[in-house]
């Protein structure tokens, strides 16, 4: 990532993980000419119900970002003498979005992972990221939305016909691949599996299974046999476990 | 056929012959068969008659199911397969048949109400049906026994029908049949999708488009008890049930949520299947009499089930 210099746009790219943001962002989002009016832009991001719009040029190069903050912040104050109010208004609704839009701005490669745009939006209140390709095209726009839609399905979060398992972690070496090994003699479909090291006195250490059945007596003997119990907390507030 | 009796059970022995293959799986024969010893040694059994159901017909499955559904189900088991789309859906050779005549349980004891033949009514069946969607099976279910009784009682004029699901796994197939419907309802109190299986049935689902209103959805935590799921039943679902005001009322019966079924992290005891059998008696009383038909869906916990059944009947009894 680029400096942090107000000036500068800052860029992240991938860092060799898997979880790429190109196929969880929207692609071909809307986009607006530095030569539109602060009108024109108004106008799309009312009609969409957008709160950014990527400012692109002829090539589609990614120029800047205009906001709906942006466009709110330019409108004269509704405490001005009505006449007055009216001719700023007119006069900023025939200004270029050239004058308005953030240069500052971050923005994602297409070969960024999800886990950056998790750092961008959580360390700097971002809800929503250009993607741009090599070239500084835009190829698509990335949403708080679109990245909890991604972790959901990385996580088969509510995935129909499956569940999950939590299992104290035991600590003891190998313990996955015997855990792995059973599910696998019992032919049981396991799509995700998870190790969270919790965090001492707030959190268990606990291993996360999701399986495709609804034998759950199956996954539990599968459990015990790897000489590991369940993970079941009675009161999450009280901390307790069953 | 007399009605002395205060409760008919709609069963036939034949549904014995489902077979998921043995070994580990878990909806076998024996959950029907412990069922009936124990309650032929239980003080309920003097009140308890026996009557064998009618297959339900192609039309009746077809008032939910997809016709290809049908095909491929019959296809798959005429072919020898041994279980279509996942294990968990075992089948044997006379499974597609017996579907068909357990989903004709909720329809005989339907007939049963309307010809005043008895005043309650419990189906004691397999395979179970609610998870099983219009197209597909799922989670041992191939033909969803509650939404074809219900498209019956419908068919029969009482259009409002309310579905509520105690067992401890969400219905999504009643659920998916129900949600842009104006004239159903669908309650269900269930463990954490985020815990259980399906993964379906989030509280914030309430029905689709002009269906919205029709669907609710109790999820609750594992190790639940007894005193959390009485305070839903006289709170959000009779408040609801008010609003609704239902003609009929079909009971998807689930006892995995005993503490000692581990289908499910639930922790109910046996006695609040009698306390959810008398809520539900009072519902009948206040709603639609002699409109309720029970039928049995998950309990695997041979041991828990007999007695969670024969308390569940007391109840409603």
């Amino acid at each position: 990532m680029a400096s942090c210099n107000r000036t500068v746009t800052r860029q992240v790219t991938a860092t060799g993980k898997k979880m790429f943001v190109y196929y969880y962002m929207t692609p071909e989002p809307v986009t607006i000419t530095s030569e539109s009016t602060v009108s024109e832009a108004t106008d799309i991001i009312n009609r969409h119900g957008f709160r950014h719009l990527p400012v692109v040029d002829e090539q589609m190069v990614l120029q800047g970002m205009v906001t709906d903050r942006d466009l709110r912040s330019v409108c004269p104050s509704t405490i001005l003498d009505p006449g007055e109010r009216k001719n700023i208004l007119a006069r900023v609704s025939r200004s270029f979005v050239l004058d308005i839009m953030s240069k500052d701005f971050f923005q994602l490669q297409a070969s960024a992972t999800i886990d950056d745009a998790l750092q961008l939006f959580t360390n700097h209140r971002i809800g929503t990221l250009p993607v741009v390709n090599r070239q500084q095209q835009v190829v698509g726009i990335f949403s708080l939305n679109d990245m909890m839609a991604a972790y959901q399905k990385l996580f088969g979060l509510g995935e129909r016909g499956s569940m999950l398992i939590a299992i104290k972690d035991s600590g003891k070496e190998g313990i996955l691949g015997v855990l792995a090994k059973g599910l696998d003699e019992q032919a049981i479909e396991c799509s995700r599996l998870i190790r969270s090291p919790g965090r001492p006195g707030h959190e268990p250490a606990a291993i996360y299974l999701r399986v495709n059945t609804c034998n759950a007596s199956l996954v539990h003997r599968v459990v015990e046999q790897a000489g590991l119990c369940l993970l079941s907390p009675k009161n999450p507030a009280d901390g307790g476990n069953a | 056929m007399t009605s002395h009796k205060h409760i008919t059970i709609v069963t036939d022995s034949s549904l014995l012959d489902h077979d998921t293959g043995g070994g580990d799986h878990p909806e076998v024969p024996a959950r029907l068969t412990s069922i009936k010893e124990y309650l032929s040694a239980s003080s309920v059994f003097s009140k308890i008659q026996y009557v064998t159901p009618d297959p339900a017909t192609r039309g009746q499955i077809t008032s939910f199911h997809t016709e290809s559904w049908l095909f491929r189900f019959e296809e798959s088991v005429l072919s020898g397969k041994t279980y279509i789309d996942h294990p968990d859906n075992q089948i044997g050779y006379e499974s597609f048949e017996l579907a068909m005549l357990s989903a004709g349980t909720g329809i005989s004891a339907i007939d049963l109400l309307e010809q005043g033949e008895t005043e309650c009514v419990f189906c004691l069946t397999r395979p179970p049906g609610h998870h099983a969607e219009a197209n597909m099976p799922l989670g041992f279910c191939f033909f969803n026994n509650c939404v074809i009784a219900a498209r019956y009682w419908q068919s029969l004029g009482s259009q409002r029908v309310c579905i509520f699901d105690f067992d401890a796994h969400h219905g999504n197939g009643i659920q998916s049949a129900f949600e842009h419907e104006t004239d159903t309802l669908y309650i269900s109190i269930h463990e954490h999708p985020s815990f259980s299986y399906p993964g379906t049935g989030w509280a914030e689902e309430h029905g689709q488009g002009a269906g919205t209103g029709t669907i609710l959805n109790l999820p609750v935590n594992p190790g639940t008890g007894d005193e959390q799921v009485i305070a839903l039943l006289d709170g959000p679902v009779l408040e609801l049930l008010e609003s609704f005001k239902p003609e009929a009322f079909i009971i998807a019966a689930g006892f995995d949520g005993h503490g000692e079924d581990d289908m499910s992290g639930l922790a109910y005891s046996t006695n609040l299947y009698r306390n959810i059998g008398s809520r539900i008696k009072q519902w009948e009383k206040q709603f639609c009499p002699g409109h309720v038909v029970s039928l049995l869906e998950g309990g695997y916990a041979l041991t828990a089930l007999a007695p969670s059944v024969e308390a569940y009947l007391d109840g409603l009894s």
